[in-house]
């Protein structure tokens, strides 16, 4: 039986800790030059992972970072923990009535910034299979993932833009934030679905069965789940120790959540996700208790998940210039396209509509996120992993300033 | 009728009131309030009921019409059948009525709430300001608070100087206007990429953004209201949400707010949007000041 030797516990707070330390210094140093902070953390994996040290000292990189053994096995259960508490947090953001509220503008722009990349996406894969790399019965499968990696947006990399740009608070501002809203929302739906059809053998469960789960597990929380955390929260943090009450039991109820709906046959993600937009949604939830879950998530576990994405693949090896070029040009040109049409029959001026799509072209971590769940459920191969990675980077960087061009300087 | 009158109509000097009336052991309490408001703003009165006219309730109202001082000639009394809410709001539109007045619960029990009760489905479709009376009084009970949004709308300035208008009026001395400051996201983008100084500027320059939109028109405000004190106060929290708490805590007698720029459905009461906020849990008595812009 594999045991957890003391040398195993050793290795891993030293994997820990020179995670943590490098990834800060490095993502202190991108934010200088305006750079998205996952460009440091997956560069840093990269720098440490089998692209770039791996080469160097492969021994060196096994001892502190194994492929195998128990020490990989607590560390993967680290990152997986990571990935579902990285969904919660997305979910606290979720606030579907910023969407309502934004009225036409918000929904049109919502409806097509998704639609349109994902319907190009799940078409690019049927008319172009050879462009591909899958699995032959998985082809829809593969077609609906590959549609909603193309329509995902990054709610953080946008807000950030929007706040350095100074247009947070402006039409535009809220109508791209009401759009990445509902993106991040249907997106990540999709892919519950996507994944839960997959199941955990890799075999295809039913498709009624994982539609009818996740409505009724999404309008159970919606409509009860809620009122039960909405009346619960005011009692916790007032009751319980502050921020340790509302801390603890929030990442509770969404553990209980993510391991729910892993246990009923969905992703233990989709748990996460909703749980995060029930709790999120109350008005009970001090901004201040908002922040500190933010805090704590995306600066311990956002960093080893991201940082261990370079130590898991080998970017150098795996970088398909063909595909990711593809990649690239499919997700920039659907999302500008889709977002600024939406945008424009909103009701939008022309330069602002523009605006609007690169804004909301900016997929970040989320996307990553996304590709490392299809590269773990043996959907996407390594290659795709890696473009996707690199589109995200992309667009996150180019976002910005892009967007800069079309609002400030015309 | 004219009915192009409604159009770009200003929601004052309110000239015409309505006054929608249930036979509840709350009718004497609305028939007064409708009274007072009624001499206070100098405006006509029609009392609207939508049921079947009996002699019992011909008897209940001119009972209800003496006890609050009310002589035939000061109103107009319009008895119609059919759907209430429909009824009401025609009955409204017809007689280009500036200002509904409703007797309405506190709170809603969780099926009412989302099946929709007349006072609230009223409110959420109205093209006429409309006053929630939570508590109507048959004695005079002066309003001494009135608490305002000060949201970033177009409607903000007409619903603002309504609520002026109806202070000088009513003779009321402490206005309050609400800034809800709210905003999605933030804290996620803080916890990304910011230093504390850095974050504690970002939260500080958006909430100061956000008063100082509102300074101009409040010294102008100041200055033809002179007898009123004028506040006003920022506020965290989730718009409707925030400033209901507020006029709670305030013991407001009076909170004033803009109609909504969208048509409210069962969708908004579950993805609940600020004004449903409002509704949920009447702080106090609650105006809703439909600007018709």
């Amino acid at each position: 039986m594999l045991k957890f030797t003391h040398t195993d516990l050793v290795l891993m707070l030293i994997a820990l800790g020179i995670v943590l330390i490098l990834s800060r210094f490095i993502s202190e140093f991108g934010k200088k030059f305006k750079m998205p902070i996952v460009l440091g953390e997956i560069l840093l994996g990269i720098l440490i992972g089998p692209s770039v040290f791996g080469r160097l000292s492969p021994h060196l990189l096994a001892a502190i970072f194994p492929r195998i053994g128990a020490e990989r096995i607590a560390l993967d259960g680290i990152t997986s923990l990571a990935v579902i508490m990285l969904l919660f947090v997305a979910g606290l953001e979720v606030q579907l009535n910023v969407v309502l509220k934004q009225g036409k503008a918000a929904i049109y722009t919502s409806f097509m910034s998704m639609l349109f990349p994902f319907s190009i996406g799940v078409g690019t894969v049927l008319l172009f299979p050879h462009l591909f790399n899958y699995n032959a019965s998985n082809r829809m499968v593969y077609a609906l993932f590959f549609g909603t990696a193309m329509a995902i947006s990054a709610l953080p990399v946008i807000a950030r833009i929007l706040i350095d740009l100074n247009m947070f608070k402006t039409k535009v501002g809220m109508v791209i934030m009401a759009a990445a809203i509902f993106d991040d929302l249907t997106g990540w739906l999709i892919f519950s679905l996507i994944l839960s059809l997959i199941g955990h053998d890799g075999e295809i469960t039913s498709l009624s069965y994982t539609i009818g789960m996740i409505i009724g597990f999404g309008l159970f929380m919606l409509l009860i789940g809620r009122r039960i955390i909405d009346k619960a929260l005011p009692w916790i943090q007032t009751k319980l120790s502050w921020p340790g009450g509302v801390l603890s039991l929030s990442l509770g109820f969404c553990f209980l959540g993510a391991a729910f709906t892993e246990k009923i046959g969905l992703h233990a993600i989709l748990g996460a996700f909703i749980m995060g937009i029930a709790i999120g949604d109350s008005v009970h939830l001090h901004e201040k208790a908002r922040e500190i879950i933010h805090q704590f998530v995306t600066n311990i576990f956002a960093p080893l998940f991201f940082v261990s994405l370079g130590l898991k693949v080998d970017f150098i090896n795996n970088f398909d210039p063909m595909l990711v070029t593809v990649v690239l040009l499919i997700a920039v040109f659907c999302k500008l396209i889709g977002a600024t049409l939406g945008a424009y029959m909103g009701g939008l001026s022309k330069r602002e509509s523009i605006a609007i799509g690169f804004g909301l072209n900016a997929r970040g971590a989320m996307e990553i996120i996304l590709g490392t769940l299809a590269l773990e459920a043996g959907l996407i191969d390594e290659k795709m992993f890696v473009a996707l990675v690199v589109m995200a980077l992309v667009t996150s960087i180019i976002s910005g300033p892009m967007m800069k061009y079309f609002i400030k300087e015309r | 009728m004219d009915l192009s009158k409604l159009k770009r109509r200003p929601s004052f000097p309110i000239e015409t009131i309505a006054v929608a009336l249930a036979f509840s052991p709350r009718l004497d309490g609305i028939l007064a309030e409708a009274k007072r408001i009624k001499l206070q703003l100098n405006s006509a009165l029609i009392l609207i009921h939508v049921g079947e006219k009996t002699a019992e309730k011909e008897e209940i109202l001119d009972s209800g019409l003496q006890k609050a001082g009310l002589v035939p000639s000061d109103c107009r009394i319009i008895w119609m059948d059919g759907d209430p809410v429909e009824t009401i709001l025609n009955v409204c539109k017809l007689n280009i009525v500036d200002l509904l007045i409703l007797g309405a619960l506190q709170k809603e029990k969780l099926l009412k709430f989302y099946t929709g009760s007349v006072a609230r489905s009223i409110s959420r479709k109205a093209k006429t300001s409309v006053l929630l009376i939570t508590e109507p009084k048959v004695e005079p009970c002066k309003i001494k608070k009135i608490v305002v949004n000060g949201i970033d709308n177009p409607k903000t300035l007409h619903t603002i100087a309504t609520s002026l208008y109806l202070a000088r009026l009513l003779e009321v001395k402490d206005i309050t206007i609400v800034n809800e400051v709210y905003n999605p996201a933030m804290a996620m983008t803080i916890a990304e990429n910011s230093t504390a100084p850095e974050a504690n500027k970002l939260k500080r320059d958006i909430a100061e953004e956000q008063v100082s939109r509102l300074h101009p028109i409040i010294e102008q405000s100041q200055e033809q209201y002179p007898e009123i004190a004028i506040k006003e106060k920022v506020v965290n929290g989730k718009p409707g949400y925030a400033i209901s708490n507020y006029a709670k805590s305030k013991n407001a007698d009076l909170l004033v707010v803009n109609s909504t720029d969208v048509h409210l459905n069962l969708f908004d009461r579950i993805f609940t949007h600020d004004m449903e906020y409002v509704l949920q849990d009447l702080p106090c008595n609650l105006l809703i000041v439909h600007s018709r812009i």
